[in-house]
């Protein structure tokens, strides 16, 4: 930074390129391609969401009604695979991109050529994955989980392996990226312990990554050598053993879900203290939670495999680490209330979505310990409580959080005010929408409605055509938000301040809104009451 | 906005980013390789 004095008027577009593929294709600009993947992740979501209207179309009655079982059973598998790999993760990863450098006040992300390989392998990651639906013998179709042997008839595994360890190396890029801007990029004065929850949030996640990723890239591989090469992993004739397959898989799996709800943690803790206007509750002990939960996400893995027949010790074993995650959790939801407690609240469509994700979040926790229950899980295994209790930890939970953070920091990306009035008509419908769709699935799963078929005994009539009216209603809704994120990029007229919210603190609402091109070239002065977290003590 | 110029070392940061990739990257292809030769049973 030799020609440091020039640079002080650096606060404008000066920078972005104008061609269209160089700023788009090229970019190692940590806002654009953050941008790039919140765009992807909402193609995704869109495309994943058609999916699951095919889902809840045909089971809106009993018998077959529209589509063809193996297609039924396509849908299911690719649902959940588009959503996890496609929509979730991607949307965490451009949450990150924008607002990691902006929190620790870094020019960018450290690694930018990197990132952009990350993001660029994705399109190309899902063009694979999907592709498979055209395919004779169509997608995978035995679950996201990928169970052998029957993933093994699959005849185009070998296309979603491989799309699998594209999307893996995409995410373990985007880890190491990650941890190299937090551990190296911070700003002089921004202490680890200072940094907002939602860094140390993404901090631990990027570990998690790190560790599980290539387990799953192993995995998957065993998969295809198994299918193609004559190995033996999981097949018994061959001295292998399919169970083993589950235990790697949810060593995988398990850390996985925690990837995608522990950056949601740290959004909300975001939200909550500006919306309440007062800083979090408990600071360290919300770091502390983070790292306990992503700690124990590692030793909790067989809780997906009770109904298996593992040894006594190992099921009781598993039990209790699971249910031990309730206490950090715990520790969350009580900081999250503690911070609203006394505060001045204000309501705005942020705010809702977070106060909705602290209360249905909780719901999903709870149908997760019932389900940890080992005497307990033997009825509820692979039924629709199952499905109910994922559903409310990932779509009322990681999907309500993003949509929180979209609100939240959607004037800081764009310069304008989307629409208070729609952004809350779409809070109530979703939030409404979304019960009437999964809390019914609670009681078909425990009067033993199994997941993953087409059809269903006619006792289950009256939840499933409830579920599926939910369902249609909730995917309308998020049209809602599409409108309102158009009209806030393109038509809005109401500008934006800098620092957007009242009670927001933290370095990312010092610079303008939009956020430049270019923000922190030269490291910003930390000033500790600026932060969000800086001077609090506890 | 306040900047502060000097006070920190762009060279070093370089060396720490490095660093930390390096190390970062080893251990997720370590992780990758154990997952399947710990699995490898050859008789
Ligand atoms: C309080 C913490 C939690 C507990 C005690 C818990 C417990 C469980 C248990 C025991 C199962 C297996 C049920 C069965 O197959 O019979 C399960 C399934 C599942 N959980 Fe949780 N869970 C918790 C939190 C979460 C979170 C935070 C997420 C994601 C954000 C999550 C996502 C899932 C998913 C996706 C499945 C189904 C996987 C599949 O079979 O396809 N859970 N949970
Ligand atoms: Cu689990």
């Amino acid at each position: 930074m030799a020609h440091a004095a020039t640079h002080d008027h650096h606060d404008d577009h000066h920078g972005a390129p104008t061609n269209f593929f160089t700023r788009w294709c090229m970019s190692t600009n940590h806002k654009d391609i953050g941008t790039l993947y919140l765009i992807f992740s909402l193609a995704a979501f869109f495309v994943g969401g058609s999916f699951a209207m095919v889902i809840r179309a045909e089971l809106f009655k009993p018998g077959m009604q529209l589509v063809q079982p193996y297609f039924f059973n396509e849908m299911t598998t690719m649902h959940a695979l588009v959503m996890i790999f496609g929509a979730i993760m991607p949307a965490f990863v451009g949450l990150g991109n924008w607002m990691i450098p902006l929190m620790i006040g870094a020019p960018d992300m450290a690694l930018p050529r990197m990132n952009n390989l990350s993001f660029w392998i994705l399109p190309f990651a899902f063009a694979l994955l999907l592709s498979t639906l055209f395919m004779p013998g169509g997608s995978p179709a035995g679950g996201w989980t990928m169970y052998p042997p029957l993933s093994l008839q699959t005849g185009s595994l070998a296309y979603a392996v491989f799309a699998i360890h594209l999307m893996g190396i995409s995410s373990i890029m985007g880890a190491i990226n990650i941890i190299a801007t937090i551990l190296n990029m911070r700003a002089p004065g921004m202490d680890l312990l200072k940094m907002p929850v939602f860094v140390w949030s993404w901090l631990i996640t990027a570990f998690l990554l790190i560790a599980v990723m290539p387990v799953l890239a192993g995995a998957v591989t065993m998969l295809l050598t198994d299918k193609y090469f004559g190995t033996s992993f999981f097949n018994a004739a061959g001295g292998g053993d399919p169970v083993l397959y589950q235990h790697i898989f949810w060593f995988f799996g398990h850390p996985e879900v925690y990837i995608m709800i522990l950056p949601a943690f740290g959004i909300i803790s975001e939200i909550v203290p500006t919306f309440a206007r007062k800083p979090i509750f408990g600071y360290k002990a919300m770091v502390f939670a983070i790292a306990a939960i992503a700690f124990l996400s590692f030793i909790v893995w067989a809780h997906h495999m009770f109904a298996v027949g593992l040894p006594l010790g190992a099921e009781i074993f598993f039990m209790y680490a699971t249910m031990l995650i309730s206490v950090p959790t715990g520790i969350k939801v009580f900081n999250w209330v503690s911070t609203m407690w006394g505060g001045s609240m204000t309501f705005e469509t942020p705010m809702l979505f977070a106060i909705a994700f602290i209360i249905l979040f909780t719901i999903g926790g709870f149908s997760g310990l019932m389900l940890a229950l080992v005497p307990a899980d033997f009825q509820y295994h692979d039924t629709y409580f199952v499905v109910a209790h994922f559903h409310y930890v990932l779509v009322t939970g990681a999907a309500f959080a993003i949509m929180a953070a979209t609100y939240y920091w959607l004037p800081k990306w764009t310069g304008h005010m989307y629409s208070e009035t729609w952004g809350k008509v779409h809070f109530w419908s979703s939030v409404i929408s979304v019960n009437v769709l999964f809390f019914p699935q609670h009681f078909l799963g425990l009067a033993g409605m199994p997941r993953r078929i087409p059809d269903y005994n006619v006792a289950f009539a009256n939840f499933n055509m409830i579920s599926s009216i939910g369902g249609f209603w909730f995917g309308a809704s998020q049209l809602i938000f599409l409108g309102v994120i158009i009209h806030a990029v393109w038509f809005s007229k109401k500008k934006a301040t800098d620092r957007v919210w009242e009670g927001a603190k933290g370095l990312e609402w010092t610079v303008p809104s939009p956020a430049p091109f270019h923000t922190f070239e030269l490291p910003p002065v930390i000033r500790d009451e600026e932060l969000a977290h800086g001077h609090v003590e506890d | 906005m306040t900047q502060q110029a000097g006070k920190f070392d762009q060279e070093a940061r370089r060396k720490g980013v490095r660093r930390t990739a390096w190390a970062v990257g080893a251990v997720a292809v370590a992780i990758f390789l154990y997952s399947i030769l710990s699995m490898l049973k050859l008789s």
